[in-house]
């Protein structure tokens, strides 16, 4: 793996930064409906309304909006927020460590979730034990986040008082117990992807002449599997994983609003809904680097794990 | 017999004297909210979420009652109007003070006012439209008034007239006015019982009492009895639910009508309906053409009255309120000041309807389209029922959901038929509701095209008419007119479902929507 690899594909993101901003700069203005008028509801009379859209400087032409919007960005400053009015950067740099913190919680848990449970099944294939695990995660996929969150709120939260319904606490610790529910909501959610995959990947591996051979050499069988068969078999699951993460995030918006967690899932949906053009540009903008991130990540892992893959 | 009564009385003081005495000072009361506020100026804000925390943190001259029908000496001990209603004199009362300390004086008031009425700041100067100049002369503020003015006490108990520091803002970092609210609104000080300590937004607020506050409880000691309130944000209405029967929540507002009965039942909690202003209504576009060009039937005063005489109320609000609404008899709450109680409203009459729809011409039935917020399950069953009373009139309805954003772009535009809409009133005065909803003015009528000169006259009389019995008689017949022109369809008026704990006494949500902690308190 080489650096100039890395500093290529960090590159790449740059333009990747520009079309989503243009995009999402239009998109957001195609869509009905102003921040002002949104925001006053049914009281505002068109004076009022004109009045603060100048203000915004909402009433000039998109064009010069749009401009003025990416000298901001130029000087790393992404506008105030129109609703909120503090800026923007000041809000993700609240928000975002929440739901980062939600996401790898959540990934972890998954992952320490599928990986026994997927070899387990992969070893066992066709026993009982394979179906249970495979039944449980089937149900876990079809079942929505939401309603997975609301039951394990009022059984493990409300009923039996083991959690605190929702919340993010203060320190290290608190928020490891506040977020355990809504990150075990999204873990299971994510091994359940992940133990389909793992699973088929590993009954691959271990079929594979290379396992036989290994085992032949009279190698034993829990070296076998973590050094060969899982190696591999994680190959693809790290993909996956990557690929999860994205839409980890996405359905933190659902997760947050359920559990009442101040993250920038939350931040997102207000912001649509109250039109509020700057923060929606921010985070938007944000989501696409992080995202461009973590795949590049998950490439360099990828081609950790499989010195074959070949970075030119 | 009298010394029987005088007994019985002297135990009744006595009892409740006990009762009083027994107030519980401290502690903490965490109140589960289902948004954040947004803007914490008094006079820039925009939206109910900053208007029903404000008055915890500020204080205004004059204060509305809890029942939100009048006013009360606040800041200012007493007014006088003089006698041609061209002036009005506030005393200030004495010692009072900001959270931090400093003197609240008469050169504070002045400037919060001026601020507050300038027709640059906000959304609310027009509510002190009336006031020609503010001077000043020791604890007393007069107020020069272009024209007599009957809402001006109502006015000035409106969270925008709010007494602000002017000192402190004036020392918030900022070139201009906005700037320095924008800053100062982070860390506001004001009067009010509390102040704000912590803000993490999104997540939770916190107010701690404030020392100086001017107001005595039942036990002669300041107000407010808590030593803080806790505002956790919970968007979501079952998680709210869930936190308050796990005993994390002390209150929640917000809670789903359809839910009120079941928490009704749970013996450690108290389900609260406080009377509100707020009313629910289907708003028609009034205009002969809607904006493609299509002839509109709603144009129709005709069609306009058989759709609301088609409208089984009692059965709306057994099915959309679960039997907490009350049926609308006028454009206006019965907890708005100057509602008046002999409006007949619109009796459930499909004959009627039917007769009518006939003799505009739409004996085969009529096609209408209203606007919807999409994820709103309470418009969702509204417009279903609508849709089956109507249905059986030949009113064929049909719903189209959007946004809220959207909704509100489109009925601003003039384009849509119908759509749902509600209201709370903001101030103890019936002129905010009528401006916005009777006059054609700045709002086209909730924007419904509707303009009946008559009402705009008597309107414009009953802005300056002081007398409250003539100015109730104006009002009387604006609420008749409205209702023979029927450019909205009543609906239902619906309270402010509060969950509280068992323990928690005195708080109090006014018709307004304010939340007032003030006189609350958390018994052992």
């Amino acid at each position: 793996m080489h650096a100039s690899y890395v500093l290529k594909r960090l590159l790449q993101i740059i333009p990747l930064f520009l079309a989503v901003m243009v995009l999402v700069f239009v998109l957001v203005r195609l869509i009905p409906g102003d921040p002002v008028s949104t925001l006053l509801g049914d009281r505002a009379t068109d004076d009022i309304v004109a009045r603060a859209n100048k203000e915004l400087g909402l009433d000039r032409p998109v064009i010069v909006q749009f401009g003025l919007f990416v000298l901001r960005m130029l000087h790393g400053d992404m506008g105030d927020s129109i609703n909120l009015k503090v800026p923007v950067l000041r809000l993700i740099g609240e928000r975002l460590p929440v739901t980062l913190f939600l996401t790898v919680y959540a990934a972890v848990l998954g992952v320490l979730m599928a990986v026994p449970l997927a070899i387990l099944a992969a070893v066992r294939r066709n026993t009982w034990i394979d179906g249970l695990i495979r039944g449980v995660f089937q149900l876990g996929l079809s079942l929505p986040v939401f309603y997975v969150a609301l039951q394990l709120l009022t059984l493990l939260g409300a009923r039996l008082g083991w959690f605190p319904i929702g919340g993010y606490g203060d320190t290290f610790g608190e928020h490891l117990y506040h977020l355990f529910l809504p990150a075990l909501t999204l873990g299971l959610n994510l091994a359940a992807v992940l133990v389909r995959t793992l699973r088929s990947s590993v009954i691959e591996v271990l079929t594979a002449e290379y396992v036989d051979f290994a085992r032949a050499k009279g190698l034993p069988g829990r070296l076998i599997l973590s050094r060969h068969v899982l190696r591999n078999a994680l190959i693809g699951t790290v993909t996956l994983l990557g690929l999860n993460i994205g839409a980890l995030i996405g359905g933190a918006v659902i997760t947050e609003t359920v559990f009442a967690i101040p993250g920038v899932g939350r931040l997102l949906v207000d912001a649509i809904f109250g039109r509020d053009y700057p923060v929606i540009q921010g985070l938007t903008l944000t989501f696409a680097v992080i995202v461009s991130l973590v795949f590049l990540a998950t490439d360099l892992i990828h081609a950790r794990l499989d010195p074959r893959i070949e970075h030119a | 017999m009298k010394r029987l009564t005088r007994v019985t009385l002297a135990l009744a003081t006595a009892l409740t004297l006990g009762q009083t005495l027994a107030v519980t000072r401290g502690g903490q009361l965490v109140y589960g909210r289902y948004a954040d506020s947004l803007f914490l100026d008094p006079v820039l804000n925009d939206a109910n979420l900053d208007i029903w925390i404000l008055t915890n943190l500020y204080d205004t001259l004059l204060q509305p009652t809890n029942d939100g029908k009048s006013v009360q000496p606040g800041l200012a001990s007493a007014y006088t109007v003089s006698a041609d209603k061209k002036s009005m004199v506030l005393t200030l009362r004495p010692g009072i003070k900001f959270a931090d300390g400093s003197a609240i004086t008469a050169a504070d008031v002045k400037w919060s006012l001026d601020r507050a009425r300038n027709p640059d700041n906000g959304a609310w100067n027009g509510l002190l439209e009336s006031i020609a100049s503010i001077s000043t002369q020791g604890n007393t503020v007069t107020l020069a008034l272009k024209h007599p003015d009957p809402t001006l006490p109502s006015a000035l108990a409106t969270f925008n007239a709010a007494i602000m520091p002017q000192k402190l803002f004036n020392a918030a970092p900022g070139a201009n006015d906005a700037a320095k609210a924008k800053a100062f609104a982070e860390k506001p000080v004001g009067s009010g019982p509390f102040v704000l300590s912590e803000w993490k937004r999104g997540s939770y607020m916190v107010m701690k009492r404030n020392p100086y506050y001017w107001k005595k409880g039942s036990d002669g000691k300041a107000l407010p009895y808590l030593d803080s309130v806790r505002f956790e944000i919970i968007p979501d209405d079952n998680t709210r639910i869930l936190k308050l029967q796990a005993g994390e929540l002390q209150g929640a507002e917000f809670i789903p009508l359809s839910r009120v009965a079941e928490l009704k039942s749970n013996p450690k909690l108290n389900m609260v309906l406080f009377p509100s202003t707020k009313v629910n209504d289907i708003i028609m576009n009034n205009r002969p053409k809607l904006n493609n060009g299509a002839p509109n039937p709603l144009g129709d005063v005709r069609v306009r009255q058989a759709l609301n005489y088609a409208v089984n109320r009692d059965a709306l609000i057994q099915l959309v309120t679960f039997g907490t609404g009350k049926v609308m008899k006028s454009f206006m709450s019965s907890a708005t000041p100057l509602f008046d109680a002999t409006q007949k409203g619109f009796p459930y009459d499909p004959a009627k309807a039917k007769a009518l729809l006939a003799a505009a011409g739409y004996k085969n039935g009529v096609d209408v389209t209203a606007l919807a917020t999409s994820g709103s399950a309470d418009d969702q069953a509204l417009l279903t029922a609508l849709q089956q009373m109507w249905g059986a009139v030949g009113v064929r309805l049909k719903i189209e959901q959007v946004d809220a954003a959207t909704k509100t772009a489109r009925y601003r535009a003039a384009d849509f038929q119908m759509r749902t809409g509600a209201w709370t009133d903001d101030i103890a005065d019936p002129s905010e509701i009528t401006g916005y909803y009777a006059v054609s003015g700045a709002t086209d009528a909730a924007h419904t095209g509707f303009k009946d000169d008559t009402i705009e006259k008597l309107f414009a009389q009953s802005q300056q008419e002081t007398s409250r019995v003539k100015r109730a008689s104006l009002y009387r017949q604006i609420q008749t007119r409205y209702a023979n022109a029927s450019p909205t369809i009543y609906l239902f008026e619906t309270p402010y479902p509060v969950a509280l704990a068992k323990n928690v006494q005195g708080f109090v949500q006014i018709p307004l929507g304010y939340n007032l902690f003030v006189g609350a308190s958390l018994e052992k």
